[in-house]
């Protein structure tokens, strides 16, 4: 009996999961119906046709243009990224061993969240130039924070039981920071990444319609600077895509590295 | 037999934080002493301060005032940063709460003190493995602690302690929130290794029948702040049966005894 109750749940998931996935087709064919609609009423001038976008899109994989402005997107994202985590994480764990310090930078350190990181990109270029550099600052401030926040939050809820287990178990609070907290971190560190790494792929973008000569958001303000609204478009859908591939590979390894949480298990199905 | 751990005239109240008095002393003019190779266990009302006497041992937490003398090293007093948790893996510390790490399977978690102590080769994991079977834990190894049942979860906390061998072992009811049949087959498991090793014991309780069929001495506690109350010598001989000892002569009359001591 057991059996069979257990084959009737699984066909009744993957009927669900049938269902999903033909309801999200629709939606996608719908939407490309509404913007097929869209630039016929406002015309090709202000809203490009879903199909030529199609074309180009096309064309620019094979000339290379799409890989070349795609790898110069991703590398200054990624570059960004990585020294935005790597203070957002670092500083926590140092300000972990000062508790007086961290009450009182705390405050500065919340408040400097609120400054709006987009409104400092005219300073930037002012102070580092036009290559990469005013770039990264901005970049690496929008993932600063989340993922500051996220760890400094995360390492006040470790809790302590754990952490006295290590210590008489003999763990160095070398050790201690590595097999304890660091995992006991690593779901805060995703929720904080969840929010700071599509954050680097805008923030990439948006650095590059002011400043350099390739990149995604260099050919979408470049195509509107030419009245292609066609290439503006098909700019925007790659910019698109690649922040839901990027989030997409971070789901799948948040999901790999965070397998022994309960509730994964219990929310699955 | 020496005394290994000494506690003489042990007092401890809570440190007074920012506007509010210190705590009413807990521990007050405590004094015992466990042998080398000894069962001791603790019989104490809850509530009565054995957690806190157990961690100030284990060296998480600090004495007021009194002396915990170990070997020959003296724990510090009032002094936080002095501590030494399980002084350099000498007390090993099996918790009320199982506090295995949610990220490790069952057995990283039995292999993590090996691991942070250097100490994880063929040998050691071997040992390892020998002790997930004397509790029937084989074919769990790979499995997370919230896929594991509450007895399961013990027993595992139990031999991560077991594992690298330290010379005094504390125990703060371990057994306590399980089931009675578990609990049963634990304190069975529990004599069984510790016939095997013969470690020093200091296991606190507040259930009189657990610290007659498992010590060698057993001491009551009394009411906050805490005093011994009495001690006294368990003769039963080992190996003892567990579900069959409640019928000895000399358990009914300690448990008599100890019964009117605990109040």
């Amino acid at each position: 009996m057991a059996d069979t109750a257990l084959t009737f749940d699984e066909s009744a998931a993957r009927n669900r999961r049938i269902i999903i996935r033909v309801g999200q087709i629709a939606l996608a064919v719908g939407l490309i119906w509404i913007w097929k609609i869209g630039s016929q009423t406002a015309g090709e001038l202000f809203f490009a046709d879903p199909f030529k976008v199609w074309d180009r899109l096309i064309a620019i994989t094979l000339s290379g243009e799409l890989w070349m402005h795609t790898y110069e997107t991703l590398r200054i994202s990624f570059v960004g990224f990585v020294l935005g985590c790597f203070f957002g994480v670092l500083l926590p764990f140092v300000l972990r061993r000062m508790p007086r310090l961290t009450d009182a930078i705390e405050p500065y350190i919340m408040a400097s969240v609120g400054v709006p990181k987009y409104a400092l990109i005219p300073l930037f270029i002012l102070w580092f130039g036009i290559q990469d550099a005013p770039k990264l600052w901005l970049i690496g401030l929008l993932v600063f924070y989340p993922v500051f926040i996220a760890i400094f939050a995360g390492i006040r809820g470790v809790d302590g039981r754990l952490i006295n287990m290590a210590r008489i178990a003999g763990a160095s609070e070398a050790r201690i920071n590595r097999e304890v907290i660091w995992y006991a971190l690593l779901p805060f560190f995703f929720s904080g990444l969840k929010i700071a790494l599509p954050r680097a792929v805008s923030a990439a973008i948006i650095g590059e319609f002011l400043v350099g000569n390739k990149g995604i958001g260099y050919y979408i303000e470049h195509s509107r600077q030419q009245m292609d609204v066609t290439g503006a478009f098909t700019g925007i859908v790659v910019a698109i895509a690649l922040v839901l591939i990027v989030n997409s590979a971070l789901t799948y390894i948040d999901k790999r590295l965070n397998a022994w949480r309960p509730t994964d298990r219990h929310m699955a199905v | 037999m020496s005394a290994l751990l000494e506690v003489r005239g042990l007092a401890k109240r809570f440190a007074s934080r920012a506007g509010r008095e210190p705590s009413p002393w807990i521990i007050q003019n405590l004094s015992f002493s466990v042998n080398e190779g000894e069962f001791l266990t603790i019989i104490g009302p809850s509530g009565g301060g054995k957690t806190t006497l157990l961690n100030m041992i284990a060296q998480i937490d600090c004495a007021s005032d009194g002396e915990i003398r170990f070997q020959s090293q003296i724990a510090p007093v009032n002094d936080l940063k002095a501590l030494k948790p399980g002084l350099d893996c000498k007390i090993g510390y099996v918790t009320q709460e199982d506090n295995l790490l949610p990220w490790r399977t069952c057995i990283d978690n039995v292999l993590f003190p090996l691991q942070v102590q250097g100490k994880l080769n063929d040998e050691t994991k071997a040992r390892a493995q020998n002790l997930i079977r004397a509790v029937g834990l084989a074919g769990w190894e790979n499995h997370y602690p919230h896929e594991l049942s509450g007895g399961m979860r013990k027993r595992t906390s139990l031999i991560r302690t077991l594992v690298y061998d330290p010379p005094v072992i504390l125990m703060d009811e371990p057994f306590g929130a399980l089931d009675a049949q578990t609990r049963l087959q634990l304190q069975d498991d529990l004599l069984r290794l510790w016939n095997l090793g013969r470690k020093t014991i200091v296991f606190v309780t507040h259930d009189i029948a657990e610290a007659i069929a498992l010590g060698d001495r057993a001491i009551v506690l009394t009411r906050q702040p805490s005093q011994v109350a009495g001690e006294h010598r368990i003769t039963i001989p080992r190996p003892r049966d567990i579900r069959g000892i409640m019928t000895h002569p000399e358990f009914v009359d300690l448990y008599q005894r100890i019964r009117a001591q605990v109040q």
